[in-house]
């Protein structure tokens, strides 16, 4: 009993740190309304975390029909966004509140 | 005029004006005076400003996925109210006209919180331009004049229906706006990765794409995603059929043996 808990707490675990492990992490940065990178390069077929910093004062919204996202990221603050596993190609996302300059893509490769 | 204004209000305003305009004709056909609305305006008013000035904070929480939990949660609650309304609505023999008031209230004032938030957030970005912030709420406001027209329009349009079909319109128009507001909050909850992630079920975008005019309104009405991931989909396709079931089991429950339930609208025909 105690042996099959062990072990069970043991898988939970480590799948919780390969997961963990495997999701990789990729910075952007708004900055006067611009996104830096504009071209955001990620692995195809894998979840990525995005780590968005706005660093201007104002409030963006983080935004993508292709990829399906969509979040509010008040200003001088940090935003999590999750996309993927993404078949290889272009994904492009826009600052839904600067639509004219902030403008960028994700490519999967 | 600033376009990105227009454009952004009406996005947000849509759903809100279309679920209201619903609600105010189901209002109407079981004749409840819609004074419910004054109270969900002044709440989701209020709740809205309370909600966009905490969001910086809220963003943080669980490792800076607090706005989608948070959000996937009040679409949840409109589901739930939704739901509520449409058992509420179709089964008069529950005569709980309080508890469909307070649904109807309940579902308006957290749409107004969930897309009002996001339209002051967005014009606090132009509190250090002021040059700019008469023009950008003019704009606004044409925006959400529009909204509110689409929202009168669909109104206006199910009160025209004959009175023998207008409880079927409300309902399903009902259940698939409920249905969408599952998806969505599913959608956030892959974002926030609390939910598997996995590759999209199918690619519409060459049939109807989300980005224009009709696809931004099969998103406000239907909950329309061009590029859908399987979870999306069943929690939208369980979310769509639990509502007939569930007046079906209201009628079941409630119905007494040999007297066939009325509609609360039939109800309130009766001299």
């Amino acid at each position: 009993m105690n042996i099959s808990r062990t072990l069970l707490i043991t898988f939970f675990l480590s799948a919780q740190t390969i997961a963990v492990a495997a999701t990789p992490i990729i910075k952007i940065e708004i900055r006067n309304h611009l996104f830096y990178p504009a071209e955001v390069i990620v692995p195809a077929n894998q979840k990525v975390k995005l780590l968005i910093h706005n660093t201007d004062p104002t409030p963006e919204e983080f935004e993508s029909y292709e990829l399906n996202r969509e979040k509010v990221i008040v200003g001088n603050s940090k935003a999590v966004v999750f996309i993927g596993p993404l078949e290889q190609g272009e994904y492009p996302f826009f600052g839904e509140f600067n639509m004219s300059t902030a403008l960028g893509k994700v490519i999967a490769r | 005029m600033l376009i990105d204004a227009v454009v952004i209000i009406l996005r947000e305003t849509l759903e809100a004006a279309i679920l209201i305009g619903i609600l105010i004709s189901i209002s109407n056909s079981v004749s409840i005076k819609p004074y419910w609305l004054f109270l969900s305006l002044t709440c989701g008013i209020f709740s809205a400003v309370g909600y966009a000035a905490s969001l910086g904070s809220i963003s943080t929480w669980f490792d800076y996925v607090g706005q989608e939990v948070v959000n996937a949660s009040i679409q949840y609650l409109i589901y739930g109210c939704l739901l509520a309304t449409a058992v509420l609505t179709a089964n008069s023999n529950l005569r709980l006209t309080f508890s469909l008031k307070l649904a109807m209230a309940s579902a308006a004032t957290l749409a107004m919180i969930r897309e009002g938030s996001e339209i002051i957030i967005f014009f606090t970005g132009f509190l250090s331009k002021e040059h700019i912030m008469a023009e950008a709420l003019t704009s606004g406001f044409i925006g959400l004049t529009i909204g509110m027209s689409v929202g009168a329009l669909c109104y206006f349009s199910i009160i025209a229906c004959p009175r023998k079909t207008r409880m079927k319109v409300q309902i399903t128009l009902l259940s698939f706006i409920a249905a969408g507001m599952v998806a969505q909050a599913t959608q956030l909850l892959i974002q926030a990765d609390w939910l598997p992630s996995t590759g999209q079920l199918w690619d519409s975008t060459g049939i109807l794409s989300e980005q224009s005019t009709v696809g931004q309104l099969a998103y406000a009405t239907f909950g329309y995603e061009a590029t859908p991931t399987p979870v999306e989909v069943y929690t939208y396709l369980i979310a769509l059929l639990l509502i007939p079931t569930a007046i079906a089991i209201s009628f079941y429950r409630s119905s007494p043996p040999g007297n066939p339930p009325l509609s609360l609208e039939k109800r309130n025909q009766r001299p």
